[in-house]
C-alpha cells in the first residue's frame, strides 16, 4: 500500500466480498447510489482512508470528526465512498491505496459505479448503461448479462484509475456506467446503475425511495456537485465526448 | 556576449493570448465557485446552471428541483446577461439537512447568467421539462466574413 495514504480499519472486515466505489463524477451518479445503499442496507462504516495528500478537510456528522473518504460495509460488500469532490492530483495514490487494501481483503471483484454524460439527456426517458471490465473474463461475464459494452473512447476519472491498475494487478474489475447529466446531480441514473448491480452480483436495493427523494436529493447535491464540476473541468472530463483515434 | 532576442511570429502571441485568457477564466470561475450557494438575506438559493453555445443558438440549461413551473421568470438584464428566477413549492430550511448551525430559510431560486456570445434576446424560448429550465436564444451573427 502506498505509504501517502493508509487504509485505517475500524471493525473486522471479511474476506470474499464484493468491492464497490462511488465517487463524484458526472451526475454524480456513483455518490448517490452509495449513499442510497448504505441507508437502504444499513452498510457501517469499517474503514477510512488516511492522507496529507488530501486538502484539511474532516466532515462532521453529529459532531463527531469522520474522514471524508470512507468505506462502509457488511459481510459480503465494501463500499468506497468519497463526501468530497477528489482533486485530479490525488486520484492515482487513493485509487492505488483502496485497491490495494480490497486486494489484501480477498475481494471477489471490484465494481466501480459511475456515469456516462449525454447531450439529450432530458430527453431520454430510458437510461442505458454501459460497462467495461478490466480483464476479457470479466467483459463476457456483463455481456452475458445483458449489459451493453462501452466499445471504444476515453474515460476519466477514478473509475479509469480502478481499471488500469486491476487490469495490470490481473484483478476482476468492472466500471458500470449510466447515461446521466454531465452537471446536475441525476438519482435516476442513479437508481439503473443499482438494477444493473443486482443484476450483476445479485445485490438487491429497493430503489423506490430513491426515484420518491429525486428532488430532495437534487436540492441537497448541489454544493458536491459545484465542487465537482471545478475538478471536472481540471482533469479534463470532457474528453470522454472526444472521438478516439485507433491504434491497433 | 550579446543574445538576440527571437523576434515573435503571431502565433505565439495568439498561444500566449489564449493562455491569459484561460487563466483569468479560470480565475474568474474560482471566484464565481468560492462563495455560498445561498443568500439568507435575500431567502435565496442558487441553482446549478450550464451555458452551451451551438452554431446557431446559446442554450442556458438551469437545474430547479421543486421549482413551481409557472413561477418562473426568465429576464433579460442586458445584451449578454439573463436573470432566472422561481419559487420552490415548499420552505426549505438548513435543519432539513441536518444543519443546526445556520438558520434561515428559502423558498426562492435566483442567479444571473452570462452570455458568452450576441443573441437575440427578444427571440428567446423556454421550456421547462423534469425541473430542468431549458432557455434558447438564437446567435446574432454580426460579422460574418466571406470565404472567397
Amino acid at each position: 500500500m502506498s505509504e501517502s495514504v493508509k487504509i485505517i480499519e475500524k471493525k473486522e472486515v471479511s474476506p470474499g466480498a464484493v468491492m464497490l466505489f462511488g465517487f463524484p463524477d458526472v451526475g454524480l451518479v456513483g455518490v448517490i447510489a452509495a449513499s442510497h445503499m448504505i441507508s437502504e442496507l444499513g452498510l457501517t462504516e469499517v474503514a477510512y482512508l488516511d492522507s496529507k495528500l488530501l486538502p484539511p478537510l474532516i466532515v462532521l456528522h453529529e459532531g463527531l470528526p469522520h474522514s471524508p473518504i470512507r468505506i462502509f460495509g457488511n459481510h459480503s460488500i465494501l463500499l468506497a465512498v468519497s463526501e468530497t469532490a477528489i482533486s485530479a492530483d490525488v486520484i492515482y495514490p487513493v485509487m492505488h491505496a483502496l485497491i490495494d487494501w480490497g486486494k489484501s481483503k480477498n475481494v471477489k471483484v471490484m465494481i466501480s459505479m459511475s456515469g456516462i454524460p449525454v447531450q439529450n439527456r432530458q430527453d431520454l426517458e430510458q437510461l442505458k448503461v454501459f460497462a467495461a471490465a478490466s480483464t476479457p473474463e470479466m467483459l463476457k461475464a456483463v455481456q452475458d448479462k445483458g449489459i451493453a459494452v462501452l466499445k471504444e473512447g476515453y474515460m476519466v476519472g477514478p473509475q479509469a484509475i480502478m481499471l488500469q491498475y486491476c487490469a495490470k494487478m490481473g484483478l476482476p474489475a468492472i466500471t458500470l456506467l449510466a447515461q446521466c447529466f454531465f452537471n446536475y446531480p441525476d438519482p435516476q441514473a442513479a437508481a439503473e446503475i443499482l438494477k444493473e448491480l443486482a443484476n450483476v452480483t445479485g445485490i438487491k436495493v429497493d430503489i423506490s425511495k430513491l426515484l420518491e427523494k429525486g428532488e430532495e436529493i437534487r436540492l441537497r447535491a448541489r454544493d458536491v456537485m459545484r465542487r465537482t464540476q471545478q475538478e471536472l473541468s481540471k482533469m479534463k472530463k470532457t474528453q470522454e465526448y472526444d472521438i478516439p483515434l485507433y491504434v491497433s | 556576449m550579446s543574445v538576440r532576442k527571437r523576434r515573435r511570429s503571431i502565433f505565439d502571441i495568439i498561444d500566449e493570448y489564449f493562455e491569459n485568457l484561460e487563466e483569468w477564466a479560470e480565475k474568474f470561475r474560482e471566484t464565481i465557485i468560492e462563495k455560498p450557494s445561498w443568500d439568507r438575506r435575500a431567502s435565496t438559493m442558487e441553482p446549478l446552471r450550464d451555458v452551451m453555445v451551438t452554431p446557431d443558438e446559446v442554450i442556458v440549461t438551469v437545474d430547479l428541483p421543486y421549482a413551481e413551473e409557472n413561477t418562473i421568470q426568465v429576464k433579460p438584464l442586458d445584451k449578454n446577461t439573463l436573470e432566472i428566477k422561481a419559487r420552490m413549492k415548499r420552505k426549505v430550511r438548513f435543519d432539513d439537512f441536518g444543519i443546526t448551525h445556520y438558520d434561515g430559510e428559502f423558498q426562492t431560486f435566483y442567479c444571473h447568467t452570462h452570455i458568452p456570445v450576441p443573441v437575440y434576446m427578444d427571440k428567446m424560448e423556454v421550456r421547462f421539462k423534469k425541473g430542468i429550465l431549458e432557455v434558447h436564444l438564437p446567435r446574432k451573427h454580426e460579422y460574418e466574413i466571406p470565404v472567397e
